[in-house]
């Protein structure tokens, strides 16, 4: 492992404490803080992987995430963009796309076949005669690419999300980013910082140069976040990537979480007012020869390994730079150790004078209008064909590394994404956002500012035009007036070579030739070539040729290069995981306050809407025993999840009017009301039972599914009406127990002095009493078609009242009954189901419930009556019937169709019935087919042509009359 | 995306806490003479104006009420009416 340095003041690593990783099969050895491609540096890897189409090797570019040079394997997940994250303990890293290793690759030869593989070539041979296509997309596939999933690969971690709003959301922690949210913090509004990095500081963080007399870069950015950190308004989202930014300023980002967190990553949300970005730049790759070969370097990323993470990044370097952060860089990286062979600046002049002493003090040759034109070295940077910009003169230099770069590329992805221009500005050679939205500021380096002053002074700017303080704005315009403006850009795309092998596109080995080849083509503008040529189109998007393609096409077509706009930003921003999007994986559901006797008891759970409920109680899934249980004997059954709403208040009696469709008014005290909700197309949507406990005052229930909008529903109904009432969702706070059979009433005698003869308590009646000192809500119902009681009680009673009424019905052979059960037995009464024996269309009087509905009552606006009404003596419509089979044993499956050349109907429910000794259910079917004694041939799923026949039956099939839960 | 509506009770809250509840049509009809094309025209034709509409929103995450906004179609933002 190389030594490290271990006290600048810039470091972000404990060299002390190590960190075991293993590699292609190795145990090595990073440092806390490290990135997993600075720890595979400091290991002596310089190869980390093959690229994509003529499988070059790759290396340690940039340090954003601008190209995907550094993408490996880690911990199963592929294209893991090592630059950007962090070593974990135990982490196990492989290389991708490559037949051997990343070192010696087997498909190494197909960097020298690119004479084969122009622009497109794909389209052009591959395509004639048609059916070689597919042959040739798989080995495409195999042979090109970048990493690969597992099928069965399930993605460890927890993934979160987070929606806060602010009134100024600032977009990167540089000091820019910072001068601007601490201004805005100034006036008491909350403010939210969202930094990529897991530190603020941007590009002050890791620079030792002088920033001002008696302190660095580096001390002021540490000045500057201890002001933000003191900051009690700003909300600081630390490695956090800004991932879109969307209109009425919704910005997103992907925090990855540190240790102490939660959670692995998440998805963070923010509504604000308005919206600072201060992203700053990247650098903007040199075009040569070999540009992309392991020991080229951008200066911001030699930079940052030497100074943020301890690493020289090489012995012997050339620099072939075009800015003053290059200059900088060459003699930060000197004064700790590393010997410059060549120092090469692009521009003429308009250097940094004081650079340029630093330079001559340290006896460095500065050359101007020079430029590396070919990196040579078979796997690795040896040596450095150097030119002049016009290539009349050239010398090879010895190095094992070289630092290039052309310029800066702004981060304008923000901007962008929420509909932002970008225009060509010819002196800081960038493009630059005009017709920026409403309520969002641009600020420091991306606007072309490099002096440390004015990068702050314009985030200053930013930050007060955010909170709308036009006289502080003023002031600090007019500050930063006196400062230096935006730098000039040096304007050289490509060094003077034919570029067969300058890479414009790293991530999908695009060329300037390919560039030239689409051009030549007739794909003229960048947006074409992007699809052509597949410039931008890899996981860095914009990132490596952002600028260079669209200022390239240009230059070869020998336009303006204000023409000239570049391709479009998308969001993502940034290679985002599925996983975070996708959130936690919950399986939430709601219990009801038995659910543990009910698990103890041997029940069989499933979903049903929200709930989690026993469907069986046996693994017989005809639930034979049950049914025949409560037929005979006596069952419970845990109903807690029907929808239990109170409503009262003045106007109560009225809403009830509006959306019940009976006659809410003959409500009476002590009777339990059947009745049932329409909508305004008259279709029924719900149905339960109403209670009147006083003047404008009723409990009512709705079935399970129609619990969580009832409350939105009968507002909405009566949202101009102006009536006074309030209505409680009881649905959580009550449980309900069904018990059901012949023997209920004895059992219930056992436990209450309350008479509950057929005198004292009859069918459809309520009455309220105690059983064993627990006040019930008590209703004798007959969903089953037995003798039945439902007591509502409150949820902390339910098990008592459960328990008690266990006990007292051993004697009778008590058992449980689940949900399956019940539908068999409520089938079997004909009594319906909404959702089962109903669908969207079916209105009240398909389903056979016309009887319910108060049709001279015109003056409430019964939802549903208008529609009902319209409905009413229309032939086409499908009617409820109920049918037997001819096959007696043979139950169709529930939704089978009932065709004749036609769909003329589907099956709703239907069982061989124990009770009745055969086959039956209802039906939904045209109204010509619903007269009894018609025969329905039913087709079900995979039955081959082969139809089952039944035929319709008058219902109910079980006690017609009724009498066994009256009794 | 990126709505944000002002809620009566509960002031200005993020877009996802709220159910749409359909353009502002007026109370609804007498039943007496009510035409199918009249009722049909009520319940389920809509303007689908590309502009500012006045609709209602339910808060359902929150006070659970009922509220009429305007809302700019095209921009997807709230508008406030003056007075």
């Amino acid at each position: 492992m190389t030594t490290r340095f271990n006290n600048l003041p810039t470091l972000k690593v404990d060299a002390g404490e190590k960190v075991p990783f293993t590699y292609k099969g190795k145990k090595f050895y990073g440092a806390k803080g490290d990135t997993i491609a600075t720890a595979l540096y400091a290991n002596g890897i310089r190869i980390y992987a093959r690229s994509l189409k003529y499988h070059r090797p790759r290396g340690f570019y940039s340090m954003d995430g601008e190209c995907s040079n550094t993408m490996m394997e880690v911990d199963g997940v592929p294209n893991v963009r090592t630059e950007t994250t962090y070593l974990k303990p135990n982490m196990v890293i492989k290389e991708q796309n490559v037949k051997g290793s990343a070192d010696k690759d087997m498909m190494g030869f197909m960097d020298k076949m690119d004479w084969a593989m122009p622009a497109g070539f794909y389209y052009d041979v591959m395509h004639k005669p048609a059916k070689i296509w597919p042959i040739a997309q798989k080995q495409i596939r195999k042979a090109a690419g970048i990493g690969a999933l597992s099928p069965d690969y399930i993605m460890p971690g927890k993934y979160d999300e987070i929606y806060p709003n602010c009134e100024i959301c600032v977009i990167g922690g540089g000091p820019a980013g910072m001068t601007a949210a601490l201004a805005a913090a100034e006036s008491g509004k909350r403010v939210i910082l969202m930094e990529v990095r897991p530190w603020l500081g941007g590009n002050f963080e890791y620079r030792s140069a002088k920033y001002a007399d008696g302190m660095s870069y580096n001390e002021r950015a540490v000045q500057l976040a201890k002001e933000v950190e003191a900051c009690e308004n700003i909300r600081v989202f630390l490695s956090t990537a800004n991932v879109g930014v969307y209109n009425n300023n919704l910005v997103t980002g992907f925090q990855i979480g540190e240790e102490k967190d939660v959670f692995t990553e998440r998805y963070v949300e923010i509504r604000a007012n308005s919206v600072v970005v201060a992203t700053g730049c990247i650098e903007r790759p040199l075009l040569f020869d070999n540009n992309e070969r392991p020991g080229v370097m951008q200066a911001g990323t030699a930079l940052r390994m030497a100074t943020t993470y301890g690493l020289l990044p090489g012995k012997r370097a050339v620099f072939s730079i075009g800015h003053d952060l290059g200059l900088e860089a060459a003699v930060t990286l000197f004064d700790l150790g590393m010997k410059i062979e060549m120092l090469a600046d692009i521009r003429e002049d308009g250097q940094d004078p004081e650079l340029e002493k630093a330079i001559q003090a340290r006896g460095i040759t500065l050359l101007k209008g020079w430029v590396a034109a070919t990196a040579n070295g078979r796997k690795q940077v040896q040596s450095v064909t150097m030119t002049t910009v016009d290539g009349t003169v050239s010398r090879d230099i010895e190095c094992d590394l070289l630092v290039a770069s052309a310029g800066f590329t702004p981060l304008t992805g923000p901007l962008v994404v929420n509909q932002a221009k970008l225009k060509y500005d010819s002196h800081t050679n960038f493009f630059l956002p005009t017709d920026i939205p409403e309520r969002m500021y641009a600020a420091g380096r991306l606007l072309g500012y490099e002096d440390g002053a004015s990068i702050e002074a314009s985030g200053r700017v930013a930050g007060y035009e955010a909170i709308g303080d036009a006289a502080k704005a003023d002031a600090a315009k007019k500050a930063l007036s006196e400062l230096p403006g935006p730098a000039r850009g040096c304007k050289l795309i490509n060094a003077p070579v034919k570029g067969r092998k300058s890479f414009i596109c790293f991530d999908e080995d695009t060329t300037i030739k390919n560039v030239k080849q689409s051009i030549d083509k007739g794909f003229d503008v960048p947006e074409l070539i992007k699809r052509f040529s597949g410039a931008g189109l890899g996981p860095g998007q914009f990132g490596i040729p952002g600028h260079n393609l669209p200022l390239y096409t240009a230059k070869y077509q020998a336009q303006p290069e204000v023409k000239i706009r570049p391709t479009t930003v998308r969001p993502p921003l940034v290679p985002t995981n599925l996983a975070t999007y996708a959130g936690t994986n919950h399986n939430m559901f709601k219990i009801t306050p038995i659910d543990d006797l009910q698990k103890k008891d041997g029940g069989i759970f499933r979903n049903i809407g929200v709930w989690q409920r026993a469907r069986y109680f046996s693994n017989d899934l005809t639930c034979k025993a049950e049914i025949e249980n409560v037929r005979e004997n006596v069952g419970m059954l845990d109903g807690s999840t029907l929808g239990k709403f109170r409503i009262h208040g003045p106007d109560a009696e009225k809403a009830l009017q509006r959306v019940y469709i009976s006659d809410m008014s003959k409500c009476k005290d002590g009777r339990v009301k059947y009745t049932a909700m329409c909508n305004d197309d008259g279709c029924v949507i719900d149905d339960g039972v109403v209670i009147k406990n006083g003047e404008n005052d009723y409990y009512f229930t709705t079935s399970t599914g129609r619990a969580g909008q009832t409350v939105e529903w009968i507002r909405y109904h009566t949202r101009y009406d102006g009536w006074d009432f309030s209505i409680v969702n009881l649905t959580d706070s009550m449980g309900v127990i069904n018990l059901s059979g012949p023997n209920a009433r004895k059992v219930l005698e056992k436990v209450t002095d309350t008479d509950v003869s057929n005198e004292g308590f009859g069918f459809s009646e309520y009455k309220e009493f105690s059983i064993g000192g627990i006040p019930v809500r008590a209703m004798r119902l007959g969903f089953v078609g037995e003798l039945s009681y439902e007591f509502h009680v409150p949820s902390s009673y339910m098990k008592s009242l459960w328990l008690m009424l266990w006990e007292a019905g051993k004697e009778f052979n008590i058992m449980n009954f689940g949900v399956e059960a019940q539908n068999v037995l409520r089938m079997e009464k004909c009594h319906i189901i909404l959702g089962q024996e109903t669908e969207q269309r079916t209105n009240l009087l398909d389903a056979g419930l016309g009887f319910l509905w108060a049709r001279k009552l015109s003056e409430w606006k019964k939802v549903g009556a208008v529609a009902l009404r319209q409905a009413e003596g229309d032939e086409s419509r499908l009617t409820l019937v109920g049918f037997k089979m001819e096959n007696k044993h043979r139950a169709p499956r529930d939704g089978a169709l009932i065709v004749d050349d036609k769909v003329r109907g589907y099956i709703a429910t239907a069982r061989d019935s124990f009770a009745l000794g055969e086959a039956v259910g209802m039906a939904l079917v045209e109204k010509h087919m619903s007269k009894v004694g018609t025969r329905l041939s039913i087709f079900e799923d995979e039955c081959n042509g082969n139809l089952i026949y039944g035929k319709v039956v008058p219902m109910p099939f079980y006690d017609p009359e009724g009498k066994r839960m009256k009794m | 995306m990126a709505l944000t509506l002002t809620c009566p009770i509960c002031g200005e809250r993020n877009g996802y806490e709220f159910r749409y509840g359909g353009e502002e049509k007026g109370p609804r009809p007498e039943e007496d003479g009510l035409t199918p094309e009249k009722w049909v025209e009520y319940v389920h034709m809509n303007e689908c104006k590309a502009g500012v509409q006045e609709e209602w929103w339910f808060h359902r995450d929150g006070c659970g009420s009922w509220f009429k906004t305007f809302r700019d179609t095209t921009t997807n933002l709230e508008q406030k009416q003056e007075g």
